[in-house]
C-alpha cells in the first residue's frame, strides 16, 4: 500500500463515529482521510490525520471495545496533541466544537503549555505546545522529581 | 443507502492543475489491482472522454476497447463523477465515482467517495467471497495506492 502511515496510530472508539469525525475536524483540526461505510451507512473504517500523525476513529465494534459514554465516563487511555504554535487559540476553537475545558491552557514545570478537554462522548485529550526550553536540573529543581531520558 | 468508500490526499498543486492530472493523465497514473479486474485480459490504458457524458475506456494491448463508465458529471477544477462498472458486474449493476478537488492554501485536497460497491452480488467472482467490510476496505486500500500515484505524477 502506498503508505504515509506513521509506526504508532491510536484507534479510538465512539457510540457515534461519524459525529466524532465531525466535531474533531471541528475542534482539532483533523482531516478525513479514508472512510468506508457499509450499505446501511454504518462506518466500518475510517482515519484522519494531522501532521504527519493519524488516528483512527472506530465504534464500539466488540464487546471489548467501549467508548467512554458506555462505561460511566471512563478513560483507560488519552490522546496528546502536540502543536507549534497559538494553543491558546487551539483551546478555544475545541471549547467552540463543544469540548469540554478542564484544565485551561498553563505553561507546565517541563516547558509545554497544554489544555485538557473533554470530546462530547468523554473521551479526554490533552494538547500541549512547547513554548519554552527547560533543562533537566531545572525541571527536576522545580517539580523534585528524578528524570530520566529528558532530551 | 448505498456503501461508501472516502479517501482523501493533499497534493502539491491547484485545483486546476489537479483536475487536469486527474482526467488528462490517468493512462499514466492508473495503478490496475488485481482483485478489482476491469476486464478478464490484460490491463490496458485507461482514458475519459472529456465533459459530461465522455466516456472512461480502458484500451487493451490487442486494440479492443472497453467502456467502464461515463462521466456523469464534468464540472473543472471541482468536481467530476463518473460511473464505474467492471465486465464482471451483473449487466445492469453500476457503480458511480465521485472525485472533488479543494483548494486547501496552495495544495489542493483530492477526495474519491465510491458509492454502490456492495451491491456487488455475493455470487459474483467479482466479489472474491469477501463480505462487505472486507470488499468495502479493499477497495479503499487500492484508492489509497491510485491517490498516492496521482500525487506522484503531479
Amino acid at each position: 500500500m502506498a503508505d504515509w502511515r506513521p509506526s504508532l496510530i491510536s484507534a479510538v472508539c465512539y457510540r457515534d463515529p461519524k459525529a466524532a469525525l465531525t466535531f474533531l475536524e471541528a475542534a482539532f483540526g483533523f482531516e478525513l482521510v479514508m472512510l468506508i461505510e457499509d450499505g446501511e451507512g454504518n462506518l466500518v473504517h475510517s482515519e484522519m490525520r494531522f501532521g504527519d500523525a493519524a488516528i483512527m476513529i472506530g465504534s464500539e465494534w466488540s464487546a471489548d471495545h467501549k467508548s467512554p459514554a458506555s462505561i460511566g465516563g471512563k478513560n483507560t487511555q488519552t490522546v496528546h496533541i502536540k502543536i507549534g504554535s497559538d494553543v491558546d487559540a487551539h483551546c478555544e476553537r475545541a471549547r467552540s466544537a463543544g469540548f469540554e475545558i478542564l484544565m485551561e491552557p498553563e505553561t507546565q514545570f517541563y516547558g509545554d503549555r497544554t489544555y485538557r478537554a473533554r470530546d462530547p462522548e468523554g473521551h479526554i485529550w490533552t494538547v500541549g505546545q512547547p513554548v519554552q526550553a527547560v533543562s533537566r536540573e531545572d525541571a527536576e529543581a522545580v517539580s523534585g522529581l528524578k528524570i530520566t531520558g529528558w532530551i | 443507502m448505498t456503501s461508501r468508500v472516502f479517501v482523501a490526499l493533499r497534493v502539491k498543486a491547484a485545483p486546476d492543475r489537479a483536475f487536469a492530472v486527474f482526467t488528462g493523465e490517468i493512462g499514466a497514473w492508473w495503478r490496475p489491482n488485481g482483485l478489482f479486474q476491469t476486464t478478464p485480459r490484460d490491463p490496458g490504458r485507461l482514458a475519459f472522454e472529456p465533459g459530461e457524458g465522455g466516456r472512461l475506456v480502458e484500451t487493451l494491448a490487442d486494440g479492443k476497447v472497453f467502456e467502464i463508465g461515463r462521466v456523469l458529471v464534468w464540472d473543472p477544477p471541482e468536481r467530476l463523477v463518473f460511473s464505474w462498472r467492471q465486465a464482471n458486474f451483473p449487466p445492469d449493476l453500476l457503480t458511480e465515482v465521485e472525485v472533488r478537488f479543494e483548494a486547501v492554501g496552495e495544495e489542493t485536497r483530492v477526495s474519491v467517495e465510491h458509492r454502490g460497491f456492495d451491491r456487488v452480488p455475493a455470487d459474483s467472482a467479482a466479489r472474491h467471497g469477501f463480505p462487505d467490510a472486507a470488499l468495502l476496505a479493499r477497495l479503499g486500500d487500492w484508492w489509497r495506492v491510485l491517490l498516492a500515484s496521482l500525487a506522484g505524477r503531479i
